[in-house]
Parts: C-alpha cells; sequence; structure tokens
C-alpha cells in the first residue's frame, strides 16, 4: 500500500507532521502512516489525529542505540513502498533520514520549510534555505520515496477529528547496532523555552565582557522579554548556553519584537530572526549588515544607547 | 598510530551573495573558502593524529577544479596528504552524488583507516547529510553532531548532541563522525603553514578515473535570494532620538 509516512521519535512532533501529512496525503489521494516507538493507546492518538495507520517500533533494550531501527525502518518501506517520508529534523532525525535515504536509493530533502504537492506534475515539491539562508532553494525529487526532514515547529500540529478508525501494527525487534549508548546526560539544568517569547534580545560580539551581559538582561526584563545570544556568544564563547543560539545551526525565534545588541547581522543569524514581526538593532557600525535586516536602528555604541534606552522605557507609560 | 580521513568542501563564502534587481542571486563578486564545519572536521582529525603519537590525515573533497585552492588551504590546516576528486561537472553536486563518489574513492584507494571525520553541514547547502550518508555507504558505524571524542584500541568513544543533552556513545572503527563547532578551535594557518602545504603529495582523481557516476535524484527547480531586507529606519543616540525610536516601537505595536 503506498501512501506517506512519517517517521518520529515523539508524540509532538509526530503530531506536527501529522498536520502536513494529512493535507498532502488527501491531495495526494494515499494513506497516511506514522511509525514511532510508542504505546497501542499512543497509536489511537495518532489516528484520531489523522493517521490511517500506526506502525510501532518495539522498545530498544537498554544502550542500544535507535539507528539499530534503520535497516527493520528500510526493510518495511521496502516492503509497502511509500510514495513520501516525512521525519523531523533533529539531531537523530537527520542522521536516520540520511542513512535510509542511501538503502532506498533515494534523494533527501533536508530541512523543508514548504511542502506541496503540485497536481499538475505530480510531483513533491520541498522548499529549503541555502547559503545560510540567502538563498531559497525549491527542490523535487525524481525517485522514490521522496524524503524529506522537516524542521519542528514548522507546521501546526495536528487537529483531533472524531471518530476515525485505523490499523495498528507492532514491528519486531531490530539487530543491534555497532554503536552502544554508554552514558546518557540530561542537560543539566532546564533551559526556558524562548522560541514563542513575545519580546527577544539578543547579545552580539559587541557585548565586551560576559559581565555586561546584565546590561542586555536588564533591558529584556524591562520589555518582558527573554534573552540570546548569537553563535560567538553561545557556542563559542559559551557566555550563554547553546540553546539560546539564534541562527541557521541554532533556534528559530519569531517574537514580535527581535532586538540585536552589538549583532553583526550575519546571513545565518539573520535567518534565525527573518521571522520576528519588527526587527530592531544597535551597532555602532552604521555598515553592519544587521542594518538591511532591521526595521529599525540605532547606530550608537550599545554601553551608551541602552542604559539609556532601559531610563526611557521605564518612563515610558 | 592511525590513520585519519577528513572530508571537506571548498564552497563560495556566502557573505558576499548579493540579492541581484531581479530577485536572483547575485554570486558575481562571491569568494571562495573552506567550509566552516569542514575546519572543524580537519582539525580534530589532526589532532587525533597528533594525540595517537604520529599516522596521517588524508583529507577528500570532491568539487570543481578550481577548488584545487581549497586543497591547498587544506593542506595548511593540518592534513599530510590529499585526494582531489575534480571535475567540470562536480559543481553542485547534490549530497548522494557526493557521498557515491567519496565512499568509491576511499574504498579503492584508502585500504586501510581508522577514522573519518565531517563537519555537520557543508556551509553552502548545509544538507547535513554526506557524513551519514558515506558511513551507509563504507557500511562503517556513525556517529553524528560529536562534541568529543576519543580514539583508541580498536574503538572511538565520542559525545554525542542529543535532543535531550548528550550521549556518551561507543564503536568499532573503521567508523565516521560529523562533528559539531564547539569540538575545537581550528587553527588559523601561518605562513610556514602555507609554504610546506605547497610540498604534501596531492592526488588528483577525474571524472574519467570512476568507474561510474551516480545519478542525479534532486533537481533544484529554483534557486532565488531570500526575500529578507527590510527598510531600516536608522536613529541617532541623542535623547530626543532615543524617544522616537521608543515611539516607534510603540507605533509598531511591539510594546506595551
Amino acid at each position: 500500500m503506498a501512501g506517506i509516512w512519517i517517521l518520529a521519535e515523539w508524540r509532538d512532533q509526530a503530531l506536527e507532521l501529522l498536520g502536513i501529512g494529512r493535507q498532502l496525503a488527501d491531495k495526494m489521494g494515499v494513506s497516511l502512516s506514522v511509525m514511532i516507538g510508542d504505546t497501542p493507546e499512543g497509536a489511537k492518538v495518532f489516528i484520531a489525529h489523522g493517521a490511517d495507520e500506526a506502525i510501532l517500533l518495539p522498545a530498544l533494550p537498554e544502550g542500544q542505540s535507535p539507528d539499530a531501527f534503520i535497516p527493520l525502518i528500510a526493510e518495511e518501506a521496502g516492503r509497502t513502498e511509500p510514495d513520501l517520508i516525512l521525519i523531523p529534523a533533529t539531531y537523530r532525525g537527520k542522521e536516520l533520514a540520511a542513512r535510509l535515504a542511501v538503502r532506498l536509493k533515494t534523494g533527501l530533502c533536508s530541512s523543508c520549510t514548504a511542502i506541496t504537492f503540485d497536481e499538475e506534475s505530480k510531483s513533491v515539491l520541498m522548499d529549503r534555505l541555502a547559503y545560510g539562508g540567502a538563498a531559497l532553494q525549491r527542490v523535487s525529487c525524481s525517485t522514490r520515496p521522496v524524503m524529506a526532514t522537516i524542521p519542528p515547529r514548522t507546521f501546526e500540529p495536528a487537529p483531533e477529528f472524531a471518530g476515525r478508525e485505523g490499523k495498528v501494527r507492532e514491528l519486531a525487534a531490530p539487530a543491534h547496532s555497532a554503536v552502544k549508548i554508554l552514558e546518557k546526560r540530561a542537560r543539566t539544568r532546564e533551559i526556558k523555552d524562548i522560541t514563542e517569547s513575545p519580546v527577544v534580545v539578543c547579545a552580539g560580539r559587541g557585548v565586551e565582557k560576559k559581565e555586561d551581559l546584565s546590561l542586555v538582561r536588564e533591558l529584556a526584563e524591562v520589555l518582558g522579554g527573554e534573552v540570546a545570544g548569537t553563535r560567538p556568544v553561545t557556542e563559542e564563547l559559551h557566555w550563554l548556553p547553546e540553546e539560546l543560539c539564534i541562527g541557521l545551526s541554532g533556534i528559530s525565534v519569531k517574537p514580535d519584537l527581535y532586538i540585536g545588541l552589538g549583532v553583526s547581522g550575519q546571513i545565518q543569524h539573520v535567518t534565525g530572526i527573518s521571522r520576528s514581526k519588527v526587527i530592531a538593532a544597535v551597532n555602532k557600525d552604521e555598515h553592519a549588515p544587521i542594518f538591511g535586516a532591521a526595521d529599525l536602528g540605532i547606530v550608537g555604541n550599545l554601553y551608551d544607547v541602552v542604559p539609556k534606552l532601559i531610563e526611557a522605557l521605564k518612563k515610558t507609560p | 598510530m592511525p590513520t585519519l580521513i577528513a572530508c571537506f568542501k571548498w564552497v563560495i563564502d556566502e557573505a558576499y551573495i548579493r540579492r541581484g534587481s531581479d530577485g536572483k542571486l547575485d554570486l558575481s563578486a562571491v569568494d571562495y573558502k573552506i567550509g566552516e564545519y569542514d575546519r572543524n572536521a580537519i582539525e580534530e582529525a589532526a589532532r587525533l593524529r597528533d594525540a595517537g603519537g604520529g599516522g596521517s590525515v588524508i583529507g577528500i573533497t570532491v568539487g570543481t577544479t578550481e577548488a584545487a585552492k581549497g586543497v591547498k588551504d587544506g593542506l595548511s590546516r593540518g592534513m599530510d596528504r590529499a585526494f582531489f576528486i575534480a571535475d567540470p561537472d562536480f559543481r553542485d553536486l547534490e549530497p548522494a552524488r557526493t557521498a557515491a563518489i567519496l565512499a568509491e574513492v576511499i574504498q579503492s584507494r584508502i585500504p586501510q583507516y581508522d577514522l573519518i571525520t565531517c563537519g555537520e553541514g557543508s556551509s553552502d547547502l548545509y544538507a547535513q547529510q554526506v557524513g551519514p550518508r558515506l558511513a551507509e555507504l563504507l557500511g562503517i558505524p556513525c556517529v553524528a553532531f560529536v562534541q568529543k571524542i576519543t580514539l583508541g584500541d580498536g574503538k572511538i568513544v565520542a559525545e554525542r548532541k542529543v535532543e535531550e543533552g548528550t550521549e556518551v556513545v561507543s564503536a568499532p572503527t573503521p567508523a565516521l563522525v560529523t562533528v559539531l563547532p564547539d569540538i575545537n578551535t581550528p587553527r588559523i594557518p601561518g605562513v610556514k603553514d602555507t609554504l610546506m602545504a605547497g610540498k604534501k603529495p596531492v592526488t588528483t582523481i577525474t571524472k574519467r578515473d570512476l568507474p561510474s557516476m551516480p545519478e542525479a535524484r534532486l533537481k533544484t527547480v529554483d534557486m532565488k535570494a531570500a526575500r529578507m531586507e527590510r527598510s531600516c529606519e536608522k536613529f541617532g543616540t541623542d535623547p530626543g532620538e532615543i524617544k522616537k525610536f521608543i515611539d516607534a516601537l510603540v507605533r509598531k505595536g511591539v510594546i506595551r
């Protein structure tokens, strides 16, 4: 039975892909299956949210790496010949998708931001960013299945439908992977999810010392927002946790207001803020690329400007 | 003593890409570079070689003939020798084809190796596929998004990033890792490194030397400049200007 497959690790990812998956399945006139490690109760949730079938992956023994599933999934895909496979663009999802594409001898579109079915050409069209976000690339795939990874939060989760029914089946346990998990380390502290924050104040390399982040925090506080950082400030200098790194390789934000303080505006960073309603920037270099991406800008030293902004904002009723 | 293979790509420096008036990409003034993440892959291979008390780092790249500059650049960044798979047709290859060409050359010309290092993605297409695809084609273990790695006793122990945090994993060698930027700080080549690079051996392989070319699967239907220019209204720093800036924010309804 040909159709669309969603291959996910967690329930919320599966629900997001079920939203777009259901739309595409209806247009293409095919069935929608979700393949995931979950319980029979979980399977009912997916069916209620638009899946025609739930294929459950068995729990792996302690220490087994999830890439053990690759041969099993490839075998199943070889048997049922899906037209399209959607996978979340998470760390594990991206690796699994690329390796599965080799086994299925097909192309893979990475980190799709939009996916449509063109009825005239009967082909799936996938959009993605290239050159650090400077370009929008649209691709199609000449082999089957068409495969795409989709970043979390790209699509709205599927709504629940009343009275839906579907099939549930379970796959057998896979052979062991050569990769063994010796230890799992959860993140030491819970990092606040800033992707839904209405205001984001971002520290760039124009902030000279780690202690000076207090200035950034103070402005964020006055505005009722959250603090984030560019790649140098997070991943290179580690002044802020990596989870607060805005950019192509980090998180994307879409607040009402983004303010970059001493942010130069490299294309990869701008890509991560481009969905903001209003982009504002403070930078002493009037030629900084950030001003090309901003709605409002103050050309000045952030150490002079930010205290003035804080003071003025406190006076604003 | 370990033999390491570092994969890298000579890419357009995206900082020079402009948006043409027709909405197309303007590549007329671009410069090229070794992809940012690939510099970490080369550096990590060099670090593991030195930690293993010798051995060698073999760099390998697929590209157009102009990428010769990139090969020399890579040799100045810690590689000992290089395989340069070059052809005018190797421009904008999709990840599946790049991985297939790399796999063919590694299988036929590098009989023994311990570890392949790749960047987490290329700086241009950033599809993040070539590393995992290459491992799968070679039939060796793959550990992706690695932040720390040790090599010895016929295995690697690596810390990889996952959504929930990190995992420490082991895998038998030969294996392949893709590395994240925080794994190391790539060296900046000095004059001596650049001079030495010119003396290191490079094996050039052309399309004719390959048994076949992998077929294209993905087709780029359209490539246009992303629309992200906004009309920036600029303000000064005196109190009157600061007030105008805040008034503008209020008018746009983004602060209350």
